[in-house]
C-alpha cells in the first residue's frame, strides 16, 4: 500500500557529513553540511551530531510506550496512585499535548482510555497523574517530532547553520538553508510529489492510507481520511500532532494557528 | 520524624510491607503519608549525572535538593530535571551551606572522585561513587579507606550489575549445578560512536573529553571492563589473578591516543579464562556477558538474560514454566526476575525484560540502605578491587604486557 512520505532531496555539492540511528520503529537520520574549510572542525561536526543521536535514542528509550522500563511505562504503571515527577523537556511536550488535544477539540489525543482530560498536569510541582483509572498515555503521535526538535536543537546550541534532521517518513526539521540554495532544503511528498521547501521550519506529513496506524478518538475506529495531511511550521513535535489531526478531521482544523500551513491531498 | 523514628515506622509496618513486596514499584513511587523526603545532591551532571537524576527521581521518598557542575549549562540541565534543585558550581559549597542534605551522588569524571569523597566523608555525607571509582590504585585505595572511615553512612558504588534483579538470578543459576563448572568466561561492551562530545562554550576539550585523555583516562578496558570484571567477581566465587591485552584504533583516526577497539584476557586463580572485548567501532551485540558451563551456558544482556543448556543436561523445575528464545541454532531459556512470584500471578508472559533501567534498581538498593540500614549492594571493598582489575587491564592493553594482580 502507498502510504504519503517525504523524501528529502540533499544536493550537497560541499562535503557533509551524516548521522543515522534506528529509534521510534523507524530510521532517523542527520544531515550537517560543512564547507570544505571547515573540514578541519569534521572532529568537532561529528561530535555534535553524535550528540544529536544519542538524544534521539535517549528519547526512544524514555518515550516508548512498549518497553517496559521506559518513562511512559513507568506513568502509566504509576500516575493512578501518586504523581510522577517530570523533567521539563516532558511536562512541556505533555502540556503541547494537551494543547493540541483541546484546539483539536480531541482529534489528536495520546491517551488510551478515558481521554486526555483525565490526565492532570500540575505546572508548580511539574508532574503528572491520572484522574481515573483506565488511562494510559501513548505517545507515538508526538515523540518523533519532538526527537527531531530535540536534535535540531542541539546541533543549533553547537554552532551548527546548515542541517536536516528528519525522522523516517513522517518528520523533518531544516536548520538553515542548503549553501547555493537560500530558500531551503527542498522536501518531496510522496506518492503526489508535490515539493516543499524548509528554511529554519518543520514539515510532518501523515497519511490516512496508514489504516492499521492512526486512531479516530471519537470513533476508536482507524481513520480513512486523506492520502496526505501535512503541516509546516515551528515545532516538528506539534507538527506531529497537528498532522494527526488534520488526518483524523480530513481538514484543517478551525482552531489551529496562522503560523501552521497545511497541505491536504485526497485520493484520486 | 528522625531517622530512628522513621526506622521504627518501617520495623513497624513489616506486616504490611511483605504484602506489598510483590509489587515494588508500589513502595518506591508513593510516599509514606508524614514521610519526610530524604534531601541528596548530585555532583556532576554529565550524561551519567542526568540519567542519575531521571532515575532516583521516581523513588517518590527521595527530593534532588541540589545539583552541581562546573558548567553552568551543565547545572542548569540538572534543575530541569530536578524541580527545585539548587544549582552550584563548586560542591563544597553543598556540604557548607545545605547541611539539610544527607546523602550524595558523585558522577564527575573518574580521576576527580577521590577529593570528593574525602570532603563527603569528612562532612559525613551518605555517598554514591560512580564506578570504576578512581583511575588510579592509589586513588582506589584511598577512597574504600576514606569509607571505612565514615562510620554508620553508606557508601555504594555505582557497579550497577549488582542490584539488577535479572543479575540476581543469573548469579544463583551460576552458582548452582544448573550451570556446574565454568570453564569459560565472555563479556563485550561494543557501541559505534566516536567517543567524543562536544564541547561547550566555557569548557576546555580536556574538560569534557577526558576519556580519550592518556593522562587521565583508564580507556575501554578500565572504564567498561572494570563493571564487566565486577559482574565476574559478583557471580563467581573466585578473584583474577593476572591479565593480558590489545589494542588497536580501527576507525577513529582523528589523532587519538587511545585504542578505539580493545580486548583483554584475565586469568582467575582457578584458571578459568575471562575474555572481554570493547570496541568504539561496531556495535553488533552491545553489551553483554556469558558464563560457559559444564551443564549450561547463561547470558546476561543487561536487560534480558537467557540460559542454554547442554543436551545431557538435566531438566530443572522452573523449567516448565520458562519462555523461549531461538538463536539459530541454539535455544535459550528465558530467565525472569521473579519467575515463581510471576508464575503465581499468571505474569510469566509479561515479565520479560526488566521494569526500570538497571540504574533505577542500583538508586533503589542505596536509597534502602539508608533509609533500612541495609547491607550495602556495591562496597567500596569491591569497587577497589574491581577498579584495580580494570585498570590493570588498561595498562595491559596499552603495554601489551602481562599485568599481575
Amino acid at each position: 500500500m502507498r502510504t504519503a512520505s517525504i523524501r528529502p532531496r540533499c544536493v550537497c555539492a560541499r562535503s557533509d557529513l551524516r548521522f543515522a540511528t534506528a529509534a521510534m520503529g523507524t530510521r532517523f537520520e542527520i544531515v550537517i553540511e560543512t564547507a570544505a574549510a571547515e573540514s578541519q572542525h569534521d572532529v568537532h561536526w561529528r561530535a555534535v551530531g553524535e550528540a544529536a543521536i544519542a538524544e534521539i535514542e535517549r528519547l526512544h528509550r524514555q518515550l516508548s510506550f512498549f518497553a517496559k522500563d521506559s518513562l511512559v511505562s513507568h506513568i502509566n504503571r504509576t500516575a493512578l496512585s501518586a504523581p510522577v515527577r517530570l523533567d521539563v523537556d516532558t511536562f512541556s511536550l505533555l502540556q503541547d499535548a494537551q494543547a493540541v488535544w483541546r484546539l483539536s477539540d480531541g482529534a489528536f489525543d495520546v491517551t488510551r482510555g478515558s481521554g486526555m482530560d483525565r490526565v492532570i498536569l500540575d505546572e508548580n510541582a511539574r508532574t503528572v497523574s491520572f484522574g481515573c483509572d483506565g488511562i494510559s498515555i501513548d505517545l507515538g503521535g508526538i515523540a518523533k517530532g519532538h526527537a527531531v526538535d530535540r536534535a535540531a536543537a542541539i546541533l543549533r546550541e553547537h554552532g551548527v547553520t546548515r542541517a536536516l534532521v528528519h525522522g523516517g517518513t513522517s518528520s523533518v526539521a531544516a536548520v538553515g538553508s542548503p549553501a547555493g540554495s537560500p530558500q531551503g532544503w527542498t522536501i518531496a511528498l510522496a506518492p503526489s510529489g508535490t515539493t516543499v521547501t524548509l528554511s529554519d521550519e518543520t514539515l510532518s506529513v501523515s497519511s490516512g492510507a496508514m489504516r492499521e496506524h492512526i486512531v479516530d478518538p471519537s470513533t476508536g475506529a482507524f481513520i480513512k481520511g486523506p492520502r496526505i495531511a501535512a503541516v509546516t511550521g515551528p515545532s516538528a513535535r506539534l507538527g506531529d500532532a497537528w498532522s494527526t489531526a488534520v488526518a483524523v478531521l480530513g481538514a484543517r482544523p478551525a482552531r489551529m494557528d496562522s503560523e501552521w500551513q497545511t497541505i491536504i491531498e485526497a485520493y484520486d | 520524624m528522625t531517622d530512628t523514628d522513621r526506622r521504627t515506622f518501617i520495623a513497624q509496618t513489616a506486616g504490611s510491607m511483605a504484602a506489598i513486596a510483590l509489587f515494588p514499584e508500589y513502595v518506591f513511587s508513593a510516599p509514606i503519608i508524614g514521610e519526610r523526603l530524604r534531601k541528596v545532591a548530585v555532583i556532576g551532571v554529565g550524561a551519567q549525572g542526568r540519567d542519575i537524576i531521571e532515575q532516583i527521581m521516581k523513588l517518590g521518598s527521595v527530593e534532588v535538593a541540589a545539583v552541581c557542575d562546573v558548567l553552568p549549562t551543565r547545572v542548569k540541565a540538572g534543575q530541569d530535571r530536578a524541580a527545585g534543585a539548587e544549582g552550584f558550581a563548586d560542591y563544597r559549597d553543598i556540604f557548607g551551606k545545605r547541611t539539610d542534605i544527607e546523602a550524595v551522588l558523585i558522577a564527575t569524571p573518574t580521576h576527580l572522585h577521590t577529593q570528593i569523597v574525602r570532603d563527603a566523608v569528612a562532612a559525613k555525607k551518605h555517598i554514591y561513587c560512580e564506578a570504576p571509582i578512581a583511575h588510579t590504585p592509589d586513588d582506589a585505595r584511598a577512597i574504600a579507606a576514606a569509607a571505612a572511615t565514615n562510620a554508620g553512612r553508606v557508601f555504594q558504588a555505582g557497579l550497577i550489575a549488582r542490584s539488577n534483579p535479572l543479575n540476581k538470578r543469573v548469579r544463583s543459576l551460576i552458582r548452582s549445578d544448573s550451570v556446574r563448572d565454568i570453564v569459560l568466561m565472555y563479556a563485550q561492551h561494543h557501541h559505534k560512536t566516536s567517543g567524543r562530545f562536544p564541547v561547550p562554550a566555557g569548557a576546555t576539550d580536556a574538560d569534557i573529553n577526558w576519556r580519550l585523555n592518556p593522562d587521565v583516562s583508564i580507556g575501554l578496558a578500565g572504564e567498561h571492563g572494570t563493571h564487566a570484571i565486577d559482574f565476574m567477581r559478583y557471580v563467581r566465587s573466585s578473584e583474577p589473578a593476572r591479565v593480558t591485552g590489545r589494542g588497536i584504533t580501527r576507525l577513529w583516526n582523528d589523532g587519538r591516543k587511545l585504542p578505539d577497539t580493545v580486548q583483554f584476557t584475565m586469568e582467575w586463580v582457578d584458571e578459568v579464562a575471562f575474555d572481554f572485548s570493547a570496541t568504539l567501532a561496531n556495535s553488533y551485540g552491545g553489551e553483554h556477558q556469558i558464563a560457559y558451563g559444564t551443564n549450561s551456558a547463561v547470558k546476561s544482556a543487561v536487560t534480558h538474560a537467557w540460559y542454554f543448556k547442554e543436551a545431557d543436561a538435566a531438566t530443572q523445575g522452573w523449567e516448565v514454566y520458562a519462555s523461549r528464545q531461538q538463536f539459530g541454532a541454539d535455544e535459550g531459556i528465558v530467565l525472569l526476575a521473579d519467575a515463581t512470584q510471576l508464575a503465581a500471578q499468571g505474569l510469566l508472559k509479561e515479565g520479560i525484560g526488566l521494569e526500570h533501567p538497571p540504574l533505577y534498581y542500583a538508586l533503589a538498593d542505596y536509597i534502602k540502605s539508608i533509609d533500612e540500614n541495609l547491607p550495602v549492594v556495591a562496597t567500596a571493598e569491591d569497587a577497589m578491587k574491581s577498579t584495580i582489575a580494570g585498570i590493570a587491564a588498561h595498562k595491559a592493553v596499552m603495554s601489551r604486557a602481562v599485568q599481575a594482580l
